[in-house]
């Protein structure tokens, strides 16, 4: 089984956000992925950016410029 | 309990589920449909007199169940949130649009993998028109669809759904205001008490583990992730085992009696505009009255979109038949779509297609 690692999970509060968060990041070569949002945080079935705790502040430039507002951030035990 | 922070935990939660469904199954309910919420919302509808099809009229304590067990337990773990204001009356749409494919094919995603089970192989015919239907709503995603964000909302709107439900049980309990078929899968059903349990249960176990159908496809095809196909692979396992221990497992096409029919293109379509609505609405039928129990008014209001859909479907004549042994003449009378069923779905189809691409997230929003 994958190892659980410490991480920085980003939510929002629609799936078009969590979306917009990924091409975003994508285009500017921000590290991370899409996952499920994590039970611990919600009973909902979102989506959630999941990236390195190192990246907070390029992840903060990436929602001010794309205009994407998190519903919060989270450092939180993700399988990797 | 933690029921989603492992698979083993998440195949648990399907297993206990599965072995829900296959008690009712069991104890008296239809053929292939111990626990299906389109069909059960439709009998639930016919209870309150919304339609007058005869034989699908009984208040399914199951569906009551589901909604207070996820109630309480989101109350319970403190998990319950009043939310709501994402498009309620699109959502009421989508809600019909769920009920309405799912009366063609003759039963939810839950059902389909009931029928699965059992050896149906038209559900596995559909299984195809769901995984595509939610592929499509998947590249609705990618292209930027929202219905727009749920605000926090006073905690009596959370309260409504689960006190209706509350109400109907208790007409059904204490009066005989209530309609119950005489004949039919209406006429079908577990004791009471053992439903109503059996509701709860699964409610509350859905909610912890956040079982859902169509999220469980659109989690493979967008991330990967198989954390909730896991959940449906073990009710899955669960009922084929129960199926065959107690002779119900027939691998054929046309069998008449487990409410099916064979009209292959509709079966495909059918799920196909429900696995399109579903990621839409961000859930599957089971879903939207776990996610109504929790506290969001907007999957409540998709529950009220699936009771008008069902209503629909038989004053209008849109549910298909199932295929049937004639009592008399022992030939088999092959299932049906009627034509406007077969209207209806291209329709929803199309009103599907154009709330995926007409609701867009507005940039900086």
């Amino acid at each position: 089984m994958r190892e659980k690692e410490l991480r920085l999970v980003v939510t929002f509060h629609t799936t078009a956000d969590a979306m917009a968060m990924e091409k975003a990041c994508q285009a500017q070569n921000v590290p991370g992925r899409l996952i499920p949002v994590p039970r611990s945080i919600s009973a909902g079935c979102g989506l959630a950016w999941c990236a390195p705790l190192t990246e907070e502040e390029s992840l903060r430039a990436v929602m001010e410029e794309r205009g994407i507002g998190p519903e919060g951030l989270h450092e939180c035990l993700v399988r990797v | 309990m933690n029921l989603s922070d492992s698979k083993k935990k998440l195949a648990l939660a399907g297993v206990i589920c599965g072995l829900v469904a296959a008690c009712l199954a069991y104890f008296g309910n239809p053929a292939n449909m111990a626990f299906c919420i389109a069909c059960f919302i439709r009998d639930t509808a016919g209870a309150l007199g919304m339609h007058s099809t005869e034989t699908v009229q009984y208040a399914r304590p199951e569906i009551i169940g589901l909604v207070l067990g996820s109630f309480i337990i989101s109350v319970a773990t403190k998990e319950y949130r009043s939310m709501a204001g994402s498009s309620p009356m699109v959502r009421f749409v989508l809600g019909m649009i769920l009920a309405i494919g799912s009366l063609v094919f003759l039963g939810c995603p839950l059902r389909m993998i009931i029928r699965m089970s059992a050896g149906d192989l038209n559900a596995w015919v559909a299984l195809i028109g769901f995984v595509l239907g939610v592929g499509t709503g998947v590249i609705a995603l990618k292209k930027g669809f929202s219905l727009g964000r749920a605000h926090a909302a006073n905690r009596m709107n959370g309260y409504v759904l689960p006190v209706l439900m509350a109400g109907i049980l208790v007409l059904a309990l204490a009066t005989t205001l209530l309609k119950s078929s005489e004949s039919g899968p209406g006429s079908m059903h577990a004791p009471i008490a053992l439903a109503l349990i059996g509701g709860l249960i699964f409610g509350a176990v859905a909610q912890k583990s956040r079982m859902c159908f169509a999220g469980s496809i659109r989690d493979v095809i967008l991330m990967r992730n198989f954390d909730l196909l896991t959940i449906i692979g073990g009710f899955f396992v669960v009922m084929l085992l129960f199926n065959i221990a107690t002779g119900r497992f027939t691998a054929a096409f046309d069998t008449p009696g487990v409410i099916a029919h064979s009209e292959h293109l509709w079966n495909i379509l059918g799920m196909y505009a429900v696995g399109f609505a579903a990621v839409l609405a961000g859930g599957c039928p089971l879903r939207q009255l776990i996610l109504a129990g929790q506290g969001s008014s907007d999957s409540a209001v998709t529950v009220l979109g699936m009771f008008a859909g069902a209503a629909l479907s038989h004053n209008f004549g849109l549910a298909a038949s199932g295929t049937a042994l004639n009592a008399e003449t022992q030939e088999i009378v092959e299932g049906s779509v009627p034509v406007y069923g077969k209207a209806a779905v291209i329709i929803c189809i199309v009103v599907c297609f154009a709330i995926a691409f007409l609701n867009k997230r507005k940039e900086g929003k």
